[in-house]
């Protein structure tokens, strides 16, 4: 992959945030992607294990990325990076960078607050952590938070985020109710809604249909599909379907390495890389 | 990593999906050796005015017909419930085209042993006896297509599928030259008509058949390195 030099906006992109050219499928097409964070040489310590080596990815804008690969590949420790989780850890160390466009700050950067960049990259967990606090509440924190009092602007923006996360209908008459009283797949979406709430740039989820049933994970991949219209998305999944089903392009890690990055199609179809192609068919082990 | 088998239906960590690909693949390279033998059983009744040997060719089409409901139903299973992807998803793909176009082989060798009937009854000989020596050429190169694309299947090996399709413009010039001497026969006496156009016809479908094994073969180049090459002018790879 390359950078094609052009820095030039597609319509709808925001300024600043470069194209890069890869290489795709059998046709070895080139395609443009605009790039939302460029992961460049990214290393990754606990202590002295390296769990992280020199991964560079492009990850596109407004298009679904999913990170696939064995327990312990470091897809989970990956994702960490871009909302610096890490750094409620004692001895961790970040090299290399994450840079986020299209204002070129590097979310792994010694000087920059992992507040600010938490303020900017939302996550939802694997399994669905809403506050005991009623619906409204949750997704009305983060933007409490941020400072926001106007009770007409906290109930226009929770409408939002819970339309954005397919919830709206089902729990618009019961807003003041406890989100502990949903179902899984309810309180998985609420946890949606309330890192949509605060318009985050990327949204990073880890496994986040594992802990549920196949109607509430058909929900949220359903969802998942399309949040690629308002934002970056960077999921980690044990489940290969799922990853197919859902991503535009798919990143296969092993032991803390990058072995191939492309579009989902040609990785699931027609795999480059023998290694990704015994692993997604199931002859790893 | 677990070094990757020499056989591409192995190697799962799943054994039972390893079983359904190995009988789908298996299943269809005995469609295969069915197929070839129909080719040259048919060839062989025609060229030597056997009507039994037609008749055991006609008695074995419907075993193809029963192979090809078979496979094809079976490769929507290995679909279905295992949801293969890459070089799995291509062979499963691949094989239910394959038995299609094995099936239709089958239907050519038909035609052309109900020809062989008709010739070993009293329609006319020398059609057949005036080309005899390239139906003997078409077949032994068409049955040799077959059996390389099937092996190629078997063995996965490219460059076996690879040399089937170069194979093909082979056939089409022993067509060529096949035709012309029919032509001549037919303006020198008109009582051999029919007979001409049925020697055509099984020409034709011996041509059909090598077009066939071209086809199969290409489904073999796409399983084993998901390069699409159909349609691909001649001598282009």
């Amino acid at each position: 992959m390359q950078n094609d030099g052009s820095n030039k906006a597609a319509p709808g992109q925001a300024a600043g945030a470069p194209r890069i050219s890869i290489t795709v499928d059998d046709t070895r097409r080139v395609r443009s992607l605009n790039v939302k964070a460029a992961v460049d040489n990214l290393n990754f310590y606990y202590g002295s294990h390296q769990a992280l080596k020199n991964l560079t990815i492009p990850i596109a804008d407004k298009q679904v990325t999913a990170l696939i690969g064995p327990s312990g590949c470091g897809k989970s420790t990956f994702l960490r990076c871009f909302n610096r989780m890490h750094d409620l850890q004692p001895n961790t160390r970040y090299e290399g960078s994450i840079t986020l466009h299209p204002d070129n700050l590097n979310l792994v950067g010694h000087g920059v607050d992992p507040i600010e960049v938490r303020m900017r990259i939302g996550m939802v967990f694997q399994k669905p952590n809403p506050f005991p606090k009623s619906i409204f509440e949750n997704v009305a924190y983060g933007l409490r938070l941020r400072g926001v009092r106007s009770r007409a602007t906290l109930a226009e923006e929770v409408e939002k985020a819970l339309r954005g996360a397919a919830l709206w209908d089902e729990v618009k008459d019961r807003l003041q109710d406890s989100a502990l009283a949903l179902s899984g797949g309810q309180m998985q979406r609420l946890c949606i809604a309330r890192a949509l709430a605060t318009t985050p740039e990327i949204l990073l989820f880890d496994e986040p249909t594992s802990a549920l049933d196949p109607i509430a994970t058909a929900k949220i991949e359903e969802l998942i599909s399309t949040l690629r219209d308002q934002v970056t998305v960077l999921i980690v999944t044990h489940n290969m379907q799922q990853a197919a089903r859902v991503s535009d392009y798919t990143a296969f890690m092993y032991l803390g390495e990058l072995i191939e990055f492309d579009e989902a199609a040609k990785i699931f179809t027609n795999p480059s890389k023998k290694a990704t192609e015994d692993y997604i068919t199931g002859r790893y082990g | 990593m677990t070094p990757h088998p020499s056989d591409p239906a192995e190697g799962h960590t799943a054994k039972v999906f390893d079983a359904a690909l190995s009988e789908l693949r298996l299943n269809v390279i005995t469609m295969g050796g069915l197929a070839i033998d129909q080719v040259a059983t048919a060839v062989r009744a025609l060229l030597e005015c056997d009507s039994e040997l037609a008749q055991v060719v006609l008695a074995r089409e419907s075993q193809l017909n029963d192979l090809e409901r078979t496979i094809d139903r079976e490769a929507f299973r290995v679909i279905a419930l295992h949801q293969p992807v890459a070089g799995d998803l291509r062979m499963a793909k691949a094989v239910s085209r394959i038995v299609v176009e094995l099936e239709r082989v089958g239907d050519e060798s038909k035609k052309i042993a109900r020809f062989a009937v008709r010739v070993a009854t009293g329609e006319p000989q020398g059609p057949v006896r005036a080309v005899a020596r390239y139906i003997r050429h078409m077949a032994d190169l068409t049955a040799g297509m077959l059996r390389d694309a099937v092996r190629s299947l078997d063995e996965a090996d490219l460059e076996l599928a690879r040399g089937v399709t170069r194979k093909d413009s082979l056939l089409d010039d022993e067509f060529a030259a096949a035709l012309r001497q029919l032509l001549t026969l037919a303006m020198q006496d008109q009582r051999y008509l029919g007979a001409t156009i049925d020697t055509v016809f099984a020409l034709k479908g011996l041509e059909r058949i090598g077009d066939h094994a071209k086809n199969i073969a290409e489904q073999v180049v796409f399983v084993t390195s998901g390069e699409d090459v159909r349609h691909r002018k001649k001598g282009s790879r």
